[in-house]
This record gives structure tokens, C-alpha cells and sequence, in this order.
């Protein structure tokens, strides 16, 4: 069956090869041309390493996530998250970090900055609330109000505060839940205002700084965005630049980061930057730095195997150099035509290592095996190419052609794969071909030039991996028992791949360990603060209330945030002024009582200890840890409700029930409480119509677009909308309502879903070129199906082992699974030939000689892949898992199930693979 | 007139078949209702909350239930942990009042609070007053699927639909019952048209006749949050459940 018929691929292939060795600087002239020029165009490449600039641009919901982005430019806040390292005392820590945060306000509104900072916000404008509180309040909580201050002498103060309590909270955790944030900070203001009471009741001057502070904290809480403990604070810069200017974030964040950094060190407090722009900028460090190490590892990795192999030092930089030139073709050529890499793409250029250097693996074991067989230098040389040349351009065209069809893809990120991995394919096989023959030319010349004897050179280049023969041989004496073996298995693996599941929650594909994802984690437990929220903009604020009420019911919803709260409706407004002024009357006709009644106080006093366990009660069996501690920390209880510390509230009573003296401090505490607190209610119920100028300008712009024509509205889950379970009740439930939301969330759920639909289109895609280019390659239907069998049986195993080690496709792996048909074929074809060439009974000879090379580019392209395993993005790394597997697999199948195939079905049953030309000529 | 005599014809039987269909659903759920519904339910059970996977102190509760003058009154009153110890909810009808362990106070609760989370766990209060009436009080059912399968195990797949006028009641849900023996197995509840949350049963055991889950799992789908109940004693037509518990003053004297 050995065919001895010269194809035209094979006579231009050995025609080059020959021309290229002896004119080996001719030859290396036309690849520094085309390097000159791919220069060019690696020149004009931007690196976008983020999974945002991966979004699909068609899609809705990112260009609506754009669009807010753009307009809403608070969107892109910078979040500092400031921490006091000394937290032994709990009041000096909120002294340290409020101090740091007052510092570094100061310092990044300096001069050096404006061109990056609009505004730096470490504090609430509290005035607004101050001035307008009531008019903010809707009628029903003026009325709740109304009903507190109905007299604000202590004891009646005390005695409403605790009917409002039982009222609004006694045994309603949900109540308690939804209110949690307010209700805090009010036991954090009451806390303040008993511990002046304290003070004044044992005879101690009290200011009326000291007093105005502590009712100030009781009614509108901190001015600071504290935590629960007030260890920790933030702050919220707000740039000059958005999400969408990549490459001013990138470089300009670090700067932010390192100042404030170094200047909170000399604060008393720890640093952390979150944010979008953080996380974007941190994804481009991590996904950068990487592919930095993966480079590293896969190069010195495929270097020492090349050396191992080979025993020759100079096969590294006969392989390497076309290797890298074939790299900078690629990159020269995604230059001109896309202009940027992506993160798939740039992990690519890893990938395209372990890819490029198997064509001089099988070019260079084909020159190696023509040299032990005695033939001259530059016979070898060109037998090298006719033989294995047109083995790998076969390999490279079905893998060229497998990627390119990726363009067929919906999304830009997919296509542009399809692309820069089409031609980098092309671009390595272009470059060995110009080039392997042109620096073994070189060499030789060198080696000739120094009178080194050809019998040293030939022994040094005897490849390793001994065993492979022996396969060989197993597999010519039992072809039956092997391909039934490998059958078995690969069912086996097949019958659990309906369960490979695929990952929705895209926070699992980041790296592990970023400062600024742990610190969105902290900003939730510690500050109570929104997960990613889903976004809905609209001109009418109107109708952004109506719409804002329903959705607040759905129970997958926590809050709803807008402008709305903050700019009533005229109706609402004119409401509300009618109830504030019948407030201000109540409120204005009061006056400090002369005396207070101990007794009385003492039992409000201690109304108001049962019902701060309560809550507490309540908000153990809720979960609502914050407020647990909180209320913990105020009744001195620990977890189990043991008293366990003595307490403000303790130390007053106390003090009241054993001190008659204590009457004259309280009564002057009173005089001085009343009117502070009179003055400010009467500032509260200022009736003034509220405009959209009166809104502090941090929280106007976080809801108000740049050019003040859009509201935007965001919507609070109750759980992380990452999870993709969780994700589907959430998005369904405000589906029902509006169809206008959006959000990271739904960007990212719409790539995993496009990326999804892609892979499996594009290997479907993959599968038909490749099956076409096989027939016009071997000219045999036959044998082109047959060449599918392992691919198909890697694939279903590797589902399988996907499926039983709970690895998840995810956007950036199964995108690569059109790439895996291209590579994953190669092996087979290189086997096809041989034996074509080889002829039947030499299934041994075929394996020896392909097996080695086969083996050996195997494992190159694993190190390829796998040089991703060590990434701390957790997206690399799984697809250094997934790639890594299936290129085993793809081996193992090629060289223990193919080669028995192809002995049962043409030696034992007769099946003709030989080509249609062939076999017409044989007649 | 031939034509619309067959016409006739055909929709009588179609609305029979959907007659004897939706029977058919009844009679399942009626059932699968039975175990639950009685008078005079005594149980302790221990209640763990899972937030975020993480399980918070597990709950040990006395549960009293009765049926009188078609009114559920049920007590429950925690044993455990420390914290809540003595803590109790005593509910009847739509009034609820609840006793804290820790002031030694009883505060009655607004009517609306029976929606609520039932002591912090994924139960509302609703949910426990349903089991005692059967889910085939408060709504309509339909057969969605015969042939379904739950966990393996052969099914019936009904939807549940509120009676006209009927409270507390959820948007839709979809009950699995078990065909061998007509156990609950799972039902969704469903709101604005998702699945909100899931209540998953097992464990069955025969006690006094009935067969009855001595575990079962509510599963939030819109929190990170599960609460599984382990019952490890129930009694039916139980002797230590007495009329005179379900009153606020029994309620103050708990301890």
C-alpha cells in the first residue's frame, strides 16, 4: 500500500526546503521583511485585559450598562475602605479613621489631582437632612415622628421612644431587617445621648457641642460612612474618567492607590481601593502578570524538554526563533487588523508556544530519523519537509481553518479569537517552514566551517522516549484488545458528560485573593452596603416612583435606590409641609420642665433595656449580625444572652437609684437637651419646597445623568446576583415589572450565555470544515470519518472527567473548544500519513516514528496550556485544567485507540483508505 | 344542527375529562394532606438555619397544634439554644402574640406580621398555619404531570392555584407527590412569577397510622438561606396537647 506518488504539496515543500538550507540568509532575509513589517503592526496593539472590555457590544444590556456608565459618572467611583490597625479601644479607632478620612479628603482634593478628581465624599452633607428631614420623611413616619417628640422632656421622651419601639419592632424581625441600617445608627445616637446623660447626672459641666453631637448622631446617625463597630470608614472619589477610558484608569488608579496608600500608613490606618475601575484595573494587572508567568513557565518549560529530547543545545533556538518571529507575525497581524488583545487572545500568544513549536518538533525528528538513515545534510533537510512538511500544513490548515471559523461567532471577543488564532497558526507554520531550514543551514555551515564530523552530530540528535515503540508493537499484535480498551473507557467517561455543568456565576472565574473583590465582600458585611445592583434609567421621575414601589415588593428585592427619596413629587411635598408645620406648632410650644421624675425615668430607662433585648432577640433569630452585636454591645449581653459587661444603661440607673443628687444633673441635662433638641425638629420641619439644586451634589450625581436629563434607579438583591440560580429569580421576578433593567450582572449572565451558544456553534462549525478539509486531504470519505472517532471519543471523555471532578465550562474554556477540534486532530492526521506512507503490517514502524513526535508535541502544547494551571485568575486556570485534559486525551486516543482502528479496519476487514487518484491509477 | 349536537357532545366530555382530572388532582393532594391535618399535634423538633452555608445555632422547639372552632391555635416554644430558651409564639387564627424569655414580656403582633419570617427561619408563619388545614383549603388544584419524577422516585406534579377570597395565600405552587405512597415530596412556592422558595420533605416514618416526614428543608430562593426541621418526636390526638395552652396567659407563664 506504500504510496510513492510526489504530491505537488510535497515537491514545493522539498523544493523550499533545499533552497532554504543552502541559502539560509536569503531565507532569513524574507523573515526579518516580514517581521519589519509585522512590527508595525504589533506597534499599534492596546492590551484590554478586563472581562468588561470582553462584553458583547451588541448586546442591550451592555450598551445600556455603557450608556450609565458614561452618563452617570459617580457609577465608576473609587471606594476607599480605610481600617484603624489599633482597635483595642473601639472610641480612639473611630477617632483615628475619622481623622484619615478628614486628612485624606483634604490631601487628594489638592491641585496634583484635579485632573483625575471631580470629588472626594468622606462625609454626608448632613445639612440637607438637617434642613429638611421632615420634608423627606414620608406622611406616615412624620406621623411616627410626631408622635416620639410629642414631648421632649425626658421621661415622655423616653416613654414615646419606647412605645415607637413596641409599635414598630417588637417581635417583627422584618421590620427590624428592613429598617436595619437606620436603626443602627439611632442605637448608636441613643448610646451617645445616655452617656451624656451619665455624665451630667454625676454633676459633670456638659457642653452643648457635646449634647448637639449626640442628638445629631440620634437623628440623622454619622456623618462619616463608618461600620458597625466604627473601626472602619470610606471614602468615595469620584475621577474624571469612567469604566470606559481603559487606558487612563489603568495607569491613573495605581497613582491613586499608591498616595493613599503610603499617606494612610502615617494615618493610624489601613488602605484598601475598591470599585469597578479597581477591579478593572486589578484584572488587567492579575490577567497580565498572569500571562507573564505562564509565558515564563511554558518557554522554560518547552526549552528543557527540547534539550532533553533532542540532546542537541542548539534545537531550542532552531525551534525558538521561528517560534517567537511566528509570534510577532500574530501580534503584528491582530495589530493592523483588531488593534487590541483581549484576555483570550493574549492567552493565546501562550497557547501559540506550545502550538508553534510542534511543527519544528515534527520537522526536525523527520530531519533527525533522515540522518540516521545516512542520508546527506540537505536530503535530509528537504526529505524533512516533503515528509513531515505536509503532515503539518495539513495539521496547521485543519487547526487554521477549525479557529477560523470562530468568526462565525455573535460575539466580537469570540470572533476576534477565531482570528488572531487562525492566523496564528498560520503565522508559526509560515515561520518554521521559512525558518527551521534556514537556521539548520545556518548551522551547518557553522558546524562545517568548525570540521565537526557528521557521526558526532547524528548521535547527539537520537531522540529519546523509547517506550513508544513498544506501544507500537503491542498495538500491530493486539489491535482488537486496544481499540476495544479505549472504547470501553472513553463510553465509560461519555456516559457521565451530560452532567459537565456550566459556571454562572462569573465572580468564580476572577482571581482569587484581589484586594478589591474581598474588599466589595467587606463593604457588604461590615457597611451593610449593596452587592451589584441592577440599574433602570428613565426621564420621568414620576414614573421612576410608581415603578420604584412595585419593585421594592418583590421578594427578591432588598431596596430600591433613587433620586426619588431624596426629591418628593410636588403631591408628596405639599403633604408632607401640611404635617410638618402642625409638627412645628407641637414642637415650638414646648419648653424644658423644671423637674424630672427619677422613678419615671428608671422605669422608661429600663422599658428601654427590655426592649433593646428584644430587638437583640429578634435579630439573633434573623441573622441580622450587625444589629446583634450592636444591640449585644449596648445591653453588655453576650451571645447567649448572658450578661456579661456593665453598660451605659446600667451605670444610669444605678447611678439615678442610689444618688438623689443625681436630680439636679438630670434636670440640668434637661434644660440644655430640650432646647437643642427643640431647635433642631423646628429645623427639620422647614417647609421649604425641596429643588433638585438643594440635593447634596454626591448623591444628586449618583442618580442624575451628566447632562441632567436621566434618573437613574438601582435595585438592591437580597443575595449575591452573581449566583446564577439566585440571578434567575431575580431577573425573572424584575422581568415581570420592567424590561428596562440592567446591569453588570445581566452584561456578564448575556456573555456567559452568548460565549455558550458561540462555543457550541462554532465546534459544530469547526467539525464540518475540518471533516471537508480531511477529504480533500486524504481523498477518502472512509478514512476522513475514522479520523473523527478520537476526536470524538477526547471530547466525550472529557466531559466525562469534567463532569465527575466538578469542573464547569465556563465563558473563557468553552470558547476553546472549537480551538481543541483544530489541535486535537492533528495527532490523527500525523498517524494517517505515516501510515499511508508506511503501507499496511507497518502499524509498528507508523507508531515508532509518529509517536515520538506526536508524544513529544503533546506535551508541549499541555505545557502550553497548562502553564495557565498556576494563575491566580481562576478563569486561566481553569482552562489551563480543561485544555490540558483534553490534550492528554486527544494523545492517548491517537496513539492507543486510532492505530488499532486503522489495523482492524484495513488489514483484518478489507477497508480501501487509500486516495481517490490513487486508486484510480492502481486500476 | 348535527354539527353543533357533536359539538355539544365533545365539550361535555371535555369538560368531564378535565372534571374527573382535577378530582383526580383533589383526591392526591387530599391524600397527601392527610398525615397533617388533625387535632391535638404534639412535636419537638430541632430548626437549623443556614445563612450563606453556614449554620447558625440550631433551634430545639415544642410545637402544640389543635384545631378548634376551625381556628389553627398552635404554641411553639423554643428550648434551645440559651439565648432562646423559654422564648414562645402562640398563635391563633390570624392573631399571633409572642413571649419573650429574655424581659418576660408577651407583645401581640399585627395580623400582617403572618407573612413574616417565623422566628428568623424560612418558614412564614403562614406556611405552618397551612399544614394543619391541608393545602387543599386555601386552593385550587390542576394536574400539570403524571408522569414526573422527583429524585428518582415517580411522581404526580400538581399546581396549586388560590381560592377566590382565600388570604395569605402564594401566587402559584407546584406540589410533587410521591405516587407509591402519596408523600409530599417537594412543593415550589412561586411569586411574581418565580420560584421563591422550596420545601423539600423526607424521612417519612408511620406514626399512629400516619405516615409523616420527620425531616424536611425550606429553601430561600431569593436569600442565601435554608432552614431544615428534624422532628424527632410527633404524637397525633396527644394527650399533652391541652385547650388550655393556647391563651395568653398560659403564653406569660412559660418559662
Amino acid at each position: 500500500m506504500e504510496i510513492n506518488e510526489e504530491s505537488l504539496r510535497m515537491k514545493f515543500l522539498g523544493k523550499w526546503g533545499r533552497w532554504a538550507c543552502v541559502h539560509w540568509a536569503k531565507a532569513l532575509l524574507i523573515a526579518l521583511g516580514i517581521t519589519l513589517i509585522m512590527g508595525i503592526g504589533a506597534s499599534r496593539l492596546k492590551m484590554e485585559m478586563t472581562f468588561y472590555s470582553m462584553m458583547p457590544k451588541g448586546s442591550p444590556q451592555v450598551r445600556d450598562m455603557k450608556k450609565i456608565i458614561e452618563n452617570f459618572p459617580a457609577a465608576s467611583s473609587i471606594v476607599v475602605v480605610l481600617e484603624a490597625k489599633d482597635k483595642s479601644d473601639r472610641a480612639l479607632a473611630e477617632i483615628t479613621v475619622k481623622k484619615a478620612v478628614d486628612i485624606l479628603s483634604m490631601e487628594l482634593l489638592k491641585a496634583e489631582f484635579s485632573e483625575h478628581i471631580i470629588r472626594v465624599q468622606g462625609k454626608l452633607d448632613l445639612n440637607f437632612f438637617k434642613d429638611h428631614g421632615l420634608m423627606l420623611s414620608k406622611a406616615e413616619d412624620i406621623e411616627r415622628i410626631r408622635r416620639i417628640y410629642s414631648d421632649i422632656n425626658l421621661v415622655p421622651l423616653f416613654s414615646h421612644l419606647n412605645d415607637d419601639f413596641e409599635r414598630e419592632y417588637s417581635g417583627d424581625e422584618e421590620k427590624l431587617s428592613e429598617d436595619e441600617e437606620i436603626a443602627i445608627a439611632q442605637f448608636e445616637g441613643l448610646e451617645k445621648i445616655l452617656k451624656v446623660m451619665e455624665r451630667s447626672a454625676s454633676g459633670e459641666e456638659i457642653s452643648a457641642e457635646e449634647a448637639s453631637a449626640a442628638i445629631d448622631r440620634f437623628l440623622f446617625g454619622s456623618a462619616y460612612f463608618l461600620n458597625r463597630d466604627s473601626t472602619m470608614a470610606l471614602i468615595f472619589i469620584q475621577p474624571t474618567f469612567t469604566m470606559n477610558d481603559m487606558d487612563v484608569y489603568v495607569s491613573t488608579v495605581p497613582l491613586i492607590e499608591k498616595v493613599i496608600k503610603e499617606r494612610a500608613e502615617t494615618l493610624g490606618v489601613s488602605a484598601g481601593l475598591t470599585g469597578i475601575l479597581v477591579v478593572g484595573k486589578d484584572e488587567m494587572v492579575t490577567s497580565e502578570q498572569g500571562l507573564a508567568l505562564s509565558m515564563l513557565i511554558a518557554a522554560s518549560l518547552i526549552l528543557l524538554l527540547l534539550i532533553f529530547s533532542f540532546r542537541m543545545y542548539s534545537v531550542p533556538l532552531i525551534s525558538g526563533i521561528p517560534l517567537f518571529v511566528g509570534i510577532l507575525w500574530t501580534i503584528g497581524l491582530a495589530g493592523f487588523v483588531i488593534r487590541r488583545l483581549n484576555i483570550m487572545t493574549a492567552m493565546y500568544m501562550v497557547v501559540l508556544l506550545g502550538l508553534g513549536i510542534d511543527y519544528a518538533i515534527h520537522l526536525l525528528t523527520c530531519f533527525v530519523q533522515e540522518r540516521d538513515e545516512g542520508n546527506d545534510f540537505v536530503s535530509a533537510v528537504r526529505n524533512s519537509l516533503r515528509k513531515s512538511g505536509t503532515a503539518v500544513l495539513t495539521g496547521a490548515l485543519t487547526t487554521a481553518v477549525a479557529f477560523f471559523v470562530l468568526v462565525i461567532a455573535r460575539s466580537e471577543v469570540v470572533r476576534e479569537l477565531g482570528f488572531v488564532a487562525g492566523f496564528g497558526i498560520l503565522s508559526e507554520f509560515l515561520a518554521m517552514i521559512i525558518l527551521v531550514p534556514a537556521l539548520l543551514g545556518f548551522r551547518n555551515y557553522r558546524l562545517s566551517k568548525k570540521g565537526k564530523a557528521e557521526s558526532k552530530l547524528l548521535k547527539k540528535l537520537t531522540p529519546g522516549f523509547r517506550i513508544i515503540p513498544s506501544i507500537g508493537v503491542k498495538i500491530k499484535n493486539y489491535p482488537a484488545f486496544c481499540a476495544l480498551m479505549m472504547l470501553a473507557v472513553g463510553m465509560l467517561l461519555a456516559s457521565q458528560a451530560g452532567k459537565v455543568e456550566i459556571e454562572g456565576n462569573m465572580m468564580n472565574m476572577e482571581a482569587k485573593g484581589l484586594e478589591s473583590i474581598e474588599l466589595q465582600d467587606r463593604m457588604v458585611e461590615e457597611f451593610g452596603m449593596a452587592p451589584d445592583v441592577m440599574s433602570i434609567t428613565m426621564m420621568d421621575l414620576d414614573e421612576m416612583r410608581s415603578l420604584g414601589k412595585r419593585i421594592k415588593k418583590l421578594a427578591s428585592v432588598k431596596a430600591v435606590e433613587s433620586l426619588t427619596p431624596y426629591y418628593p413629587s410636588v403631591e408628596e411635598q405639599s403633604e408632607r409641609a401640611g404635617l410638618a408645620e402642625k409638627f412645628e406648632a407641637q414642637v415650638a410650644s414646648q419648653k424644658p420642665k423644671g423637674s424630672v421624675d427619677r422613678e419615671s425615668l428608671i422605669e422608661e430607662i429600663y422599658r428601654l433595656e427590655d426592649n433593646l433585648l428584644e430587638m437583640s432577640d429578634l435579630a439573633f433569630m434573623a441573622g441580622m449580625d450587625r444589629m446583634f452585636r450592636k444591640l449585644n454591645i449596648l445591653t453588655g449581653r453576650n451571645e447567649e444572652g448572658e450578661k456579661v459587661a456593665e453598660t451605659v444603661i446600667d451605670r444610669l440607673i444605678a447611678s439615678i437609684k442610689e444618688n438623689p443628687e443625681t436630680a439636679a444633673g438630670l434636670i440640668n441635662f434637661q434644660k440644655a437637651f430640650v432646647p437643642l433638641l427643640k431647635e433642631k425638629l423646628i429645623n427639620m420641619a422647614n417647609t421649604e419646597e425641596i429643588s433638585l439644586d438643594m440635593i447634596p451634589p454626591f448623591i444628586r450625581d449618583s442618580y442624575r445623568s451628566k447632562d441632567g436629563k436621566d434618573f437613574l434607579m438601582n435595585v438592591i438583591p437580597t443575595q449575591n446576583p452573581w449566583d446564577e440560580e439566585y440571578r434567575k429569580v431575580f431577573t425573572g421576578q424584575l422581568e415581570t415589572i420592567t424590561d428596562k433593567a440592567t446591569g453588570m450582572v445581566l452584561a456578564a449572565n448575556q456573555m456567559i450565555e452568548i460565549a455558550s451558544q458561540d462555543g457550541i456553534k462554532a465546534a459544530i462549525a469547526a467539525l464540518i470544515s475540518i471533516f471537508i478539509l480531511l477529504i480533500i486531504d486524504f481523498r477518502n470519505i472512509k478514512l476522513s470519518i475514522v479520523t473523527l472517532f478520537p476526536l470524538l471519543l477526547s471530547f466525550a471523555s472529557l466531559f466525562g472527567i469534567m463532569a465527575l471532578a466538578h469542573i464547569k465550562f465556563d465563558f473563557i474554556n468553552i470558547i476553546a473548544v472549537p480551538l481543541l477540534i483544530g489541535i486535537g486532530i492533528d495527532d490523527v492526521v500525523h498517524f494517517n500519513h505515516r501510515y499511508l506512507l508506511e503501507g499496511k503490517g507497518n502499524m509498528d514502524r507508523v507508531v515508532a516514528k509518529i509517536g515520538r513526535a506526536v508524544l513529544l508535541t503533546t506535551i508541549t502544547t499541555i505545557i502550553g496550556f497548562g502553564s495557565f494551571i498556576p494563575s491566580i485568575m481562576r478563569a486561566m486556570r481553569s482552562t489551563g485544567i480543561v485544555l490540558s485534559i483534553a490534550m492528554a486525551l486527544a494523545f492517548l486516543y491517537s496513539i492507543l485507540f486510532h492505530p488499532a482502528v486503522l489495523i482492524i479496519l484495513t488489514e483484518k476487514l478489507g477497508l480501501n483508505i487509500k486516495p481517490w487518484n490513487f486508486k484510480r491509477r492502481e486500476k | 344542527m348535527k354539527r353543533s349536537r357533536i359539538l355539544t357532545a365533545l365539550l361535555i366530555v371535555i369538560g368531564s375529562a378535565q372534571m374527573v382530572q382535577a378530582e383526580d388532582a383533589l383526591d392526591i393532594v387530599r391524600k397527601a394532606d392527610a398525615p397533617f391535618i388533625g387535632s391535638k399535634i404534639y412535636s419537638i423538633s430541632e430548626m437549623t438555619v443556614y445563612r450563606s452555608g453556614k449554620a447558625r445555632p440550631t433551634m430545639e422547639v415544642e410545637s402544640f397544634t389543635m384545631d378548634k372552632n376551625d381556628k389553627d391555635h398552635s404554641l411553639t416554644i423554643y428550648k434551645k439554644p440559651a439565648r432562646m430558651k423559654g422564648t414562645a409564639y402562640l398563635m391563633i387564627g390570624d392573631d399571633l402574640w409572642v413571649k419573650f424569655a429574655s424581659t418576660g414580656r408577651t407583645r401581640k403582633l399585627s395580623s400582617s406580621a403572618k407573612k413574616n419570617s417565623a422566628g428568623g427561619t424560612d418558614f412564614s408563619y403562614n406556611d405552618m398555619g397551612e399544614s394543619s388545614k391541608g393545602m387543599s383549603a386555601k386552593y385550587n388544584v390542576t394536574m400539570e404531570n403524571r408522569n414526573a419524577r422527583f429524585d428518582g422516585e415517580k411522581c404526580y406534579e400538581i399546581s396549586f392555584s388560590p381560592k377566590p377570597g382565600s388570604e395569605g395565600t402564594y401566587e402559584k405552587l407546584v406540589a410533587y407527590i410521591s405516587k407509591e405512597n402519596y408523600h409530599y415530596l417537594k412543593i415550589d412556592y412561586f411569586e411574581a412569577g418565580a420560584n421563591i422558595k422550596t420545601l423539600t420533605f423526607s424521612d417519612y416514618r408511620t406514626v399512629g397510622g400516619r405516615d409523616y416526614p420527620f425531616q424536611y428543608v425550606m429553601e430561600s430562593h431569593t436569600k442565601p438561606s435554608k432552614t431544615e426541621v428534624v422532628t424527632s418526636k410527633v404524637e397525633f390526638n396527644s394527650l399533652k396537647v391541652q385547650e388550655r395552652y393556647f391563651n395568653t396567659s398560659y403564653l406569660e407563664k412559660i418559662k
